[in-house]
């Protein structure tokens, strides 16, 4: 006799005291298949708990005999609590048990049929069919016999149940007799929801009929059409379905038809959905209502069918609805052993992962839903703020304008059939392929991505961020953000910034130069960061003045009626700080705002660049506009403090020195100390002017962020500055940025002699950057830009003494690699919010970007780096 | 930082062994890398004048001390201020002075009085002159100080008076941390040590007894366990206040109360939980969600809470870190939703969306809205001001009952608006509630 076992789940072993039960699964376990530790036997539970095994009653005059049953009987149920909750444990572990007890009375085997529901695990019976006369032959050599009345009464029960055994919910009933006992062949199935990465697997969102984008995508990702009509990958990569093939698009007959071949074949892989469910039970029969699209997928098949002779007919039809209906609610993907990915149609929980049970196989097919809206629309749960366990979880289902990485999740359905993209996921190199719609097929009136465009502007779900979360970005792939940080950032949305509506960009953070200046007198000197870039295979660079002032980004529309458009509040623009306060009180903010959108009608830049609004990234002086009261409480005040300390200590010695000629060295060591007050005295000095109006205010504009319909980070650097200088020439608040470009020694050169210049005048300094915006070397990110600053200005940073020997010695010890690696965290999710927000995704998911800059300001660094 | 000591009287040249330091020698020492030295410029046999000072090493003192993440922490006077820091580096070059333990042929000249100058500097103060003087004078000091850099800035100061060496350092040590308006310093056990000793023969007989020892303490733990009995406790928050947020929570407390439903209660912006903690205790009340986005508050409420569970009856309140600006699917469909005194704190423009998500999303059976009528602020003497410096408006009854209608409009929801506290005929009450009750559609 064959037994095939499940994969997973609980098997009962059924039968009297002696009747082969433990023999049984000895000899399995002996064999190799089954482990030890999966068998849970009440018998060892009693000995864990009581230790022993039995205890008989039999022959004790009858006060001691109830006693004895007493005892037997707590016994009895202290073992199999404990037996119970082990059971369940590796039920949620998804663990195969082997359960060795008589399990003669149903309620006992209800009771795990009933944890098989719970968990979604098959309950398997295989009963041991023995002999009464046997078994009560066995139980005399037993060392605690249960005596022929008991064993006898066991069969009663025994024979009574098992006629019933059938019907009680078991996946399968296996009966052995004494005879297939002895030459019973045990095997176990594998696991049918894994799969190997092997080569690669490129995972497909809805198709829905939608043939030809398919066979673009296919091609596009490398597949080729070999002589046998089959689209194969020269690496041996498979594809995977997430389902919803069919339906709404133009040819769901002929997209099912491919599937159904490559998947038989072994060259593809697909999994159930809402749609593909429909039409199985539609091919089978059943009184389904067919609708948003199934009707049209429905009348292909009937038309195909009709074309067919009757035996054909009926044997494709057969084909199909069996296809459909067993493939799996859910694949998980194995990579190095480890079950690294799970693919779903619709949604999965954590707990359901690997399991297989209609509760399941609806959850993936139709995800969390709550209930339906007024349009009898499933009103979906964001099931993904639930996910946990570490798997990367991608799914379809719900169309979304791009790919939507939450919570280590991944929506790759684009809406091809309403006009969107055809997404595919290639794993293990975790990159997107996409086609564009040849066209919107559906035609319907609630298009979801027009929809999704609709709820733009909703609040963000806080559960998405509060737990950490990871940002997928385009050119850093994944940004993960701590939740330490992500609560101290979400405080401050809620009460220190501008809306997040308007807040689509945060500036990042820039490192300092990598390396200390190898020059015996300075920290920061050009070189190191021209030596860094040309490390990197960067030939060409940037020199960009610093402006001494404070961050700011500023948003400025074409009128109120398009802030309203793209932000939802009625506003000619805001300015921010880096930290997304409004950069100035209100009223402020409203005339300088007023002046730049008349400053550029003016000059016609709205219609020039074709945009509804300009994103800049800018500086703004002077200093003490934002900065007054870090300058008279800390600054002057330290200024202050060394100079009264040192010059009254200067009065001292040198009168003292008549007295003792030795003070000439403390004295000459305080005159120097003296005169690094005065210089740091003086430093700040340059950063202030007294603000009476907005006439005194500069802006120094010199990133061009973005227009309406694209952001400007494929620009190169020198076409900013080329637009500062436009800026400049049409706005009295706008300022000329100055800038050279470094391309040989020479222009090195000129660059370092003009850096020195400028920082010998009091000048904070300039940044380098690549000439390219985005730059990479051997396709890694890194550093956008670099900040030079002057030996004078970071007296203010390090300290009035740091340039004596001592002190430099110690600070060139700096280690700048925590904040380069913030910076280029920060640099790309600016870009990736950013990017977002053109292409107008939902507030949330722009926000992400921007919570993240924010979080990642909260991390502890160097501040003076 | 620096201390200059002058003294002048005859046979004054003993006060080199008063202080263990030698007139022919430069005194100089390594103390944690910070150099201490000590220089005199006068020595005669009735003036000797010597000064100490320290030259810190700026980079050990930023990174020995906490907030190396805050830029203020790298530019900061106490690299200059006569300061607590100063008088733990010079401590071991004074001790022979300020135990009065010089050798024994000099020890009838420890109690010797002289005419005695301290000068010191800078002092960074934010103490008003007559409040120096209070402090130095009762000494028998007479004081006068310099700013060359102006009211604000930091000062020098110069103490005169007959005084024994150790009595006029020991002064100084308890009274330099007194004065010094330094926020951050870490103030310990050995802190009240040091006061008591340094103290001994003048502080209990001192006019500002109990200021010295508030400010040289600071936190009120070590405070009180110095034997002190005339400190005035603070001031309680004014009576009308106080009442004011009771009838607020009483009259919520009502509503609730009279609420078929009630189950569920969501405290928006609970602060640091007084209104949840009442919550606890409300009869038929389930499930309370405190929501708050400030980890301090939130962290105080925590406390407020399990405070209250000790006892039987109180129904522990669940903290949520959440905002009116995100969504958040826990908060949907609750029975009772709160914004006591919150929507005084946006941006009202800010508001008609947060007041979607609430109508339109979570949905509760019934919310609850206060904030301040701003009619009735003319009784408080305010001027233009609002009632809290954070409040970003302030509404009459008037446009507080357009704003619920205009907020609810479109959405199932009856508003019932009025006040809370004393009615003045022409002001109304001081706080304004609105309750929007859903209706069953």
């Amino acid at each position: 006799m064959n037994i095939t076992l499940p994969y997973t789940g609980i098997v009962l072993v059924i039968g009297p005291s002696g009747s082969g039960k433990t023999t049984l699964l000895t000899k399995l376990v002996e064999e190799g298949i089954i482990e030890s530790t999966e068998i849970t036997s009440s018998d060892a539970y009693r000995l864990a708990v009581g230790d022993t095994d039995f205890i008989s009653w039999n022959q004790h005059p009858p006060d001691e005999a109830d006693v004895l049953f007493h005892q037997y009987k707590n016994l009895a149920e202290e073992a199999f609590r404990m037996m119970d909750a082990n059971i369940e444990a590796r039920c949620r572990l998804n663990k195969t048990t082997f359960v060795d007890a008589t399990h003669l009375q149903g309620e006992e085997r209800n009771k795990y049929i009933n944890l098989g529901h719970k968990y979604h695990l098959p309950v398997t019976a295989i009963v041991m069919d023995a002999k009464e006369e046997t078994v009560l032959q066995r139980d005399l050599l037993r060392k605690q016999p249960r005596g022929k009345r008991r064993i006898k009464q066991q069969f009663q029960t025994f024979k009574k149940e098992r006629k019933s055994l059938k019907k009680e919910g078991f996946s399968r009933v296996y009966f052995i007799n004494e005879q297939e006992a002895e030459n019973l062949q045990m095997s176990r199935n594998n696991h049918p929801l894994l799969i190997e990465t092997g080569p690669g697997i490129d995972i497909i969102g809805d198709v829905h009929g939608c043939f030809a984008e398919l066979m673009l995508l296919l091609e596009k990702l490398g597949y080729e059409k070999n002589d046998e009509g089959f689209y194969v990958h020269p690496f041996g990569r498979k594809f995977l379905s997430l389902g919803d093939i069919m339906s709404r698009g133009p040819s769901s007959l002929k997209t099912i038809q491919f599937f159904i071949k490559h998947v038989q074949n072994g060259f593809a892989y697909m999994i159930d959905s809402n749609h593909g469910w429909k039409i199985a039970r539609w091919l089978d029969g059943r009184d389904v209502s067919l609708k948003h699209g199934d009707e049209k997928t429905a009348e292909e098949i009937n038309r195909w069918l009709a074309e067919l002779d009757e035996i054909h007919r009926e044997s494709e039809k057969t084909k199909m609805r069996e296809f459909l209906l067993n493939v799996p609610s859910h694949y998980i993907v194995i990579k190095n052993g480890i079950p690294v990915l799970v693919c779903t149609h619709a949604g999965i929980k954590d707990e359901f992962i690997g399991k297989q049970s209609k509760v399941i196989s609806d959850f993936c097919r139709f995800g969390d839903t709550d209930g339906f809206d007024e349009n009898n629309q499933p009103i979906r749960k964001d099931w993904f703020t639930h996910h946990r366990n570490g798997q990367l979880i991608v799914w379809g289902h719900d169309p979304k304008p791009q790919p939507l990485l939450v919570n280590n999740t991944i929506n790759i359905d684009q809406g091809v059939v309403f006009g969107g993209k055809l997404t595919a996921y290639r794993f293990p190199e975790k990159t997107f392929t996409s086609i564009h719609a040849l066209e919107d097929y559906a035609g319907e009136d609630q298009n979801p991505l027009i929809e999704w465009k609709a709820k733009r502007l909703d609040p963000p779900n806080i559960g998405n961020f509060i737990d950490g979360f990871k940002v997928l970005t385009e050119n850093h792939g994944e940004v993960r953000i701590h939740a330490d940080y992500v609560k101290p950032a979400i405080d401050l949305i809620s009460t220190s910034t501008i809306p997040i509506e308007q807040l689509v960009y945060l500036p990042p953070t820039m490192s300092p130069v990598p390396i200390a200046s190898k020059l015996e007198d300075y920290l920061e000197h050009p070189k190191e960061a021209i030596d860094y870039y040309r490390a990197n295979g960067i030939p060409s660079l940037i020199a960009e003045k610093k402006h001494m002032g404070s961050r700011a980004v500023i948003f400025l529309f074409r009128n109120k009626e398009e802030g309203r458009k793209y932000t939802g509040i009625e506003s000619l623009g805001t300015i921010y700080t880096r930290t997304g306060r409004r950069f100035f009180d209100k009223g402020t903010e409203e005339n300088i705002v007023k002046q730049l959108n008349h400053d550029l009608h003016a000059s016609n830049y709205f219609n020039q660049y074709g945009t509804d609004f300009v994103l800049l990234d800018a500086e703004i002086m002077p200093w003490n506009l934002k900065a007054k009261d870090l300058i008279k409480n800390q600054y002057e005040y330290v200024a202050h403090h060394a100079l009264l300390d040192r010059e009254m200590l200067q009065k001292k010695l040198s009168s003292a020195l008549e007295y003792n000629s030795e003070l000439q060295l403390w004295s000459k060591e305080n005159e120097i100390k003296l005169s690094n007050a005065r210089t740091f005295e003086q430093v700040f000095q340059k950063y202030c002017w007294e603000v009476k109006d907005t006439n005194s205010i500069q802006i120094a504009p010199f990133h061009i962020l973005a227009h309406s319909h694209e952001t400007l980070f494929h620009k190169s650097h020198q076409w900013h500055m080329e637009m500062n200088q436009q800026l400049a020439s049409l706005s009295d608040l706008f300022v000329k940025t100055e800038y050279k470009l470094i391309d040989n020694e020479s222009t090195e050169e000129e660059v370092i002699r003009w850096w020195e210049e400028m920082t010998r005048d009091g000048h904070e300094g300039i940044v380098i950057k690549p000439s390219d915006y985005i730059a990479k070397n051997k396709n890694k990110l890194i550093q956008p830009a670099i900040k030079v600053r002057g030996r004078k200005y970071l007296h203010i940073i390090y300290g009035m003494d740091y340039l004596l020997p001592e002190n430099l010695q110690r600070l060139k010890e700096r280690n700048t690699g925590k904040k380069q690696k913030l910076a280029l965290n920060e640099f790309s999710l600016g870009i990736e919010g950013l990017n977002r927000f053109i292409a107008g995704e939902s507030i949330e998911r722009v926000h992400e970007c921007v919570l993240g800059v924010l979080a990642m300001e909260s991390d502890r660094i160097d501040p003076r780096l | 930082m620096q201390l200059t000591i002058h003294a002048k009287g005859d046979k004054v040249n003993v006060l080199s062994h008063l202080l263990a330091k030698n007139p022919e020698n430069l005194y100089e020492r390594n103390h944690k890398g910070h150099i201490i030295r000590l220089f005199y410029d006068r020595f005669t046999d009735n003036e000797v004048e010597a000064t100490i000072y320290a030259v810190p090493d700026p980079i050990v003192l930023t990174r020995d001390r906490a907030n190396t993440y805050d830029i203020t922490h790298y530019i900061n006077d106490r690299e200059f201020a006569v300061s607590s820091i100063f008088l733990s580096f010079i401590r071991s070059a004074l001790s022979t002075g300020l135990n009065g333990l010089p050798k024994d042929e000099y020890r009838e000249w420890v109690d010797h009085e002289f005419d005695y100058t301290f000068s010191f500097g800078p002092v960074s103060t934010s103490l008003k002159e007559k409040e120096l003087e209070g402090l130095f004078g009762p000494l028998g000091f007479e004081l006068s100080f310099m700013y060359p850099y102006g009211k604000g800035s930091p000062h020098y100061l110069v103490l005169k008076g007959k005084t024994t060496l150790q009595r006029g350092l020991r002064q100084l040590y308890v009274l330099i941390p007194v004065i010094d308006n330094y926020k951050h310093y870490y103030i310990d056990e050995k802190e009240r040590e040091k006061l008591e000793r340094y103290g001994e023969g003048w502080l209990s007989t001192h006019p500002q007894k109990s200021f010295i020892i508030q400010k040289a303490l600071r936190f009120k733990e070590l405070f009180a366990k110095m034997e002190e009995s005339n400190i005035n406790p603070k001031p309680v928050p004014s009576k009308d206040k106080v009442s004011l947020n009771v009838q607020r929570y009483e009259r919520i407390i009502q509503i609730i109360n009279a609420a078929e439903d009630k189950e569920s209660i969501v405290d928006f912006g609970s602060g640091e939980g007084k209104l949840s903690t009442k919550l606890g205790f409300v009869n038929g009340v389930k499930e309370i969600l405190a929501v708050e986005p400030s980890e301090r508050e939130t962290l105080k409420a925590s406390k407020r809470f399990n405070e209250a569970a000790s006892h039987n009856q109180f129904n522990m309140p669940q903290t949520i870190w959440g905002s009116l600006f995100y969504y958040d699917e826990r908060l949907k469909h609750k029975d009772v939703m709160i914004l006591c005194e919150v929507i005084e704190h946006i941006d009202i423009d800010r508001l008609k969306k947060v007041m979607d998500t609430i109508l339109g999303q979570y949905q509760p059976k019934l919310l609850i809205i206060t904030t301040p009528n701003s009619e009735y602020n003319e009784r408080y003497d305010l001027g233009q001001h609002y009632r809290h410096e954070d409040h970003r408006f302030e509404l009459t009854r008037t446009e507080f009952t357009s704003w619920c209608h205009e907020r609810s409009h479109g959405y199932p929801y009856l508003c019932s608006i009025s006040g809370i506290g004393d009615e003045d005929e022409k002001f109304g009450s001081p706080t304004q509630i609105c309750v929007f009750e859903r209706e069953e559609l």
